[in-house]
């Protein structure tokens, strides 16, 4: 169902869901946005640019206990399966959950991903105002038209369409029925925002087609901008753990005083890091800090694409603006492979 | 095997980091259930020559220091760099930027010369005798140093990162200060504090001493692009990061 409401109507159902369920929301942090726990309707900015860390942070947490034991080989795996609701979910940050969802479902199934995902019910908006990075326009994510169970959008006038999809959308959304259904005038309003979106999320401007990408990685694996860039990397992983689609992790144990009893966490991980690639007896992959600025860009525009059949970079620019170094925006890498071919 | 013996020893340095230890209070006695302490004058008033592992507070600076600095790694199966001044000179190292004795005089005048403020080089723990294990920070993290110990009583190598504080910082959700236009070391420093200095709004100071291979070069880079100079960057490395040594960003 499609419905249209005015903002008191949206607030009073976004506090009923509060009311019921653990829920979480973009808002201000300081001069910043940042999902966060959401107590009232009226702390949620719909309109804000980006959020300073994506909401991956509910699905896949910076640190997540994946067992408890109790001995070298009792133990007790950990599931978080208590439901909760997602508001203000950007179509790019949804494209990078989605992605997220088709990784931990392929060969190996990760439970503690997908369990705490299955109880996840995320509502979607889209993008009010333009960030200072975005380029999801270029990326194929300015706008979403399926995979949230609710999207929020606001139109011409200052109503919102919400559009209810899902069983889980339609689970939280009961008070809404009543509302008015969405006539074919605020569809078309809805769409002209799609279509602005896709026009102005466009703060940087990719040239290279995204099917061509792979090919252009192939063959660049040799450019100097890997080399030039990575003279000015402090492998700090700021481009890795604020990007949504970056999902690495390492294992690491936590055990109690009595040596015996702890817990098994997983920790967000960077491929940038110095110790990403290293194994036992200090051999490293990647030890050379250019190997790991490369694979970066060959994992969301190459490796990844092979496997899940998506970009896995979804134009948020979130890495742009934490990079200090300023050499991480992924668009000025792909098109310098592009002149370069160009050239030749 | 039995608990292993420890003795703490503390040297140039203002003991806070044993205070540390002695503030994570009620875990106390969970340590001392892992581990017997022979030796801890901030804690204690007995004294041993009898020990498996030796945490060695502080930097050195005099030879009678390194006289016994020598004798406690003589007697230690383990050594233990404990805070900022042993793992790296700490705020101690700042004296070595300048002339030879002319800290001394800045400070007491005519009395420079009295044989108890007789002092010379700073030096990190690891410029006189080897190292086993170094916990970092001004002060030491008391939850840090209670998984090294742990991991030592259990034969394992302890986890110490060697990725630098923004990934701590980033976990956290913080705004990078370098937005607010400060110079924060962050990229640079050794993370494990959990970035607190950061989360708390202050730019990092670099207590924990680089990464194994930190690209300060890089770093003066930066400057340039957020309207800072070298020389601005230089004097925040000064604090903790006197006679540190860095890469020069071509290797590794």
């Amino acid at each position: 169902m499609i419905k249209i409401v005015g903002k008191d109507a949206l607030e009073t159902w976004v506090d009923e869901v509060i009311a019921r369920m653990r829920t979480y929301g973009v808002q201000a942090k300081g001069d910043h946005f940042s999902f966060e726990s959401l107590r009232r309707a009226a702390d949620l900015r719909l309109d804000y640019d980006v959020t300073i860390l994506p909401p991956k942070k509910y699905l896949q947490p910076p640190r997540e206990t994946l067992l408890r034991f109790s001995g070298a080989v009792e133990y007790e795996s950990v599931f978080d399966e208590d439901p909760f609701v997602i508001f203000g979910i950007h179509p790019y940050d949804l494209e990078a959950i989605l992605q997220m969802d088709a990784i931990f479902e392929k060969d190996q199934r990760d439970e503690h991903y997908l369990r705490r995902r299955s109880k996840a019910v995320l509502v979607a908006c889209d993008v009010e105002t333009v960030s200072e990075n975005v380029f999801a326009g270029c990326m194929g994510t300015a706008y979403l038209e399926s995979g949230f169970d609710i999207l929020i959008t606001k139109i011409d006038g200052g109503d919102y369409v919400v559009d209810i999809q899902t069983d889980a959308g339609r689970s939280i959304a009961d008070s809404l029925k009543s509302a008015k259904d969405a006539n074919k005038k605020a569809l078309a309003a809805r769409r002209e925002v799609w279509n602005k979106n896709k026009a102005r999320l466009r703060r940087h401007k990719l040239e290279v087609p995204l099917e061509e990408l792979p090919a252009l990685l192939e063959a660049g694996y040799e450019h100097p901008i890997w080399e030039e860039r990575a003279q000015r990397c402090y492998s700090c992983g700021s481009c890795n753990l604020v990007c949504p689609t970056c999902y690495c992790f390492d294992v690491r144990d936590d055990v109690g005083w009595d040596l015996k009893h702890g817990v098994r966490a997983r920790v967000w991980d960077g491929c940038l890091l110095a110790g990403f690639a290293e194994v036992a007896g200090g051999h490293n992959f990647r030890r050379n800090r250019a190997d790991r600025y490369r694979h970066r860009y060959y994992r969301k525009g190459k490796y990844l694409p092979e496997m899940i059949g998506k970009t896995a970079c979804v134009g948020c620019g979130r890495c742009i603006t934490a990079c200090t170094a300023k050499i991480a925006n992924p668009v000025e890498v792909y098109n310098a492979l592009l002149e370069e071919k160009d050239d030749h | 095997m039995s608990k292993p013996k420890v003795a703490i020893f503390d040297f140039a340095c203002c003991e806070g980091c044993q205070l540390q230890i002695v503030n994570m209070e009620e875990e106390i006695l969970d340590l001392l259930e892992l581990v017997e302490p022979v030796e801890w004058r901030e804690a204690m008033s007995d004294k041993s020559e009898n020990y498996d592992i030796a945490i060695v507070e502080g930097a050195i600076t005099r030879p009678e220091d390194e006289e016994r600095l020598k004798k406690i790694r003589e007697r230690a199966k383990v050594l233990i760099a404990l805070g900022a001044c042993a793992t790296h000179g700490g705020i101690n190292k700042l004296k070595n930027n300048f002339p030879e004795g002319e800290p001394e005089r800045y400070v007491y005048g005519d009395a420079a010369g009295m044989p108890h403020l007789a002092s010379g080089r700073v030096k990190a723990v690891d410029e006189v005798v080897p190292v086993d294990v170094k916990v970092f920070g001004c002060p030491i993290d008391n939850r840090e140093f209670a998984a090294i110990v742990k991991s030592l009583v259990m034969g394992q190598k302890p986890f110490i990162p060697n990725y630098s504080v923004c990934v701590e910082c980033k976990m956290k959700g913080n705004v990078c200060r370098y937005e607010y236009g400060e110079i924060c070391l962050g990229p640079v420093i050794r993370a494990g504090c959990d970035a607190r200095c950061p989360s708390k709004g202050a730019a990092c100071y670099g207590c924990r001493g680089f990464v194994d291979d930190p690209n300060v070069n890089a770093a003066f880079d930066v400057m340039e692009k957020y309207g800072k100079t070298v020389e601005d960057l230089r004097s925040k490395l000064e604090l903790f990061g006197s006679g540190q040594e860095y890469s020069d960003g071509k290797n590794g």
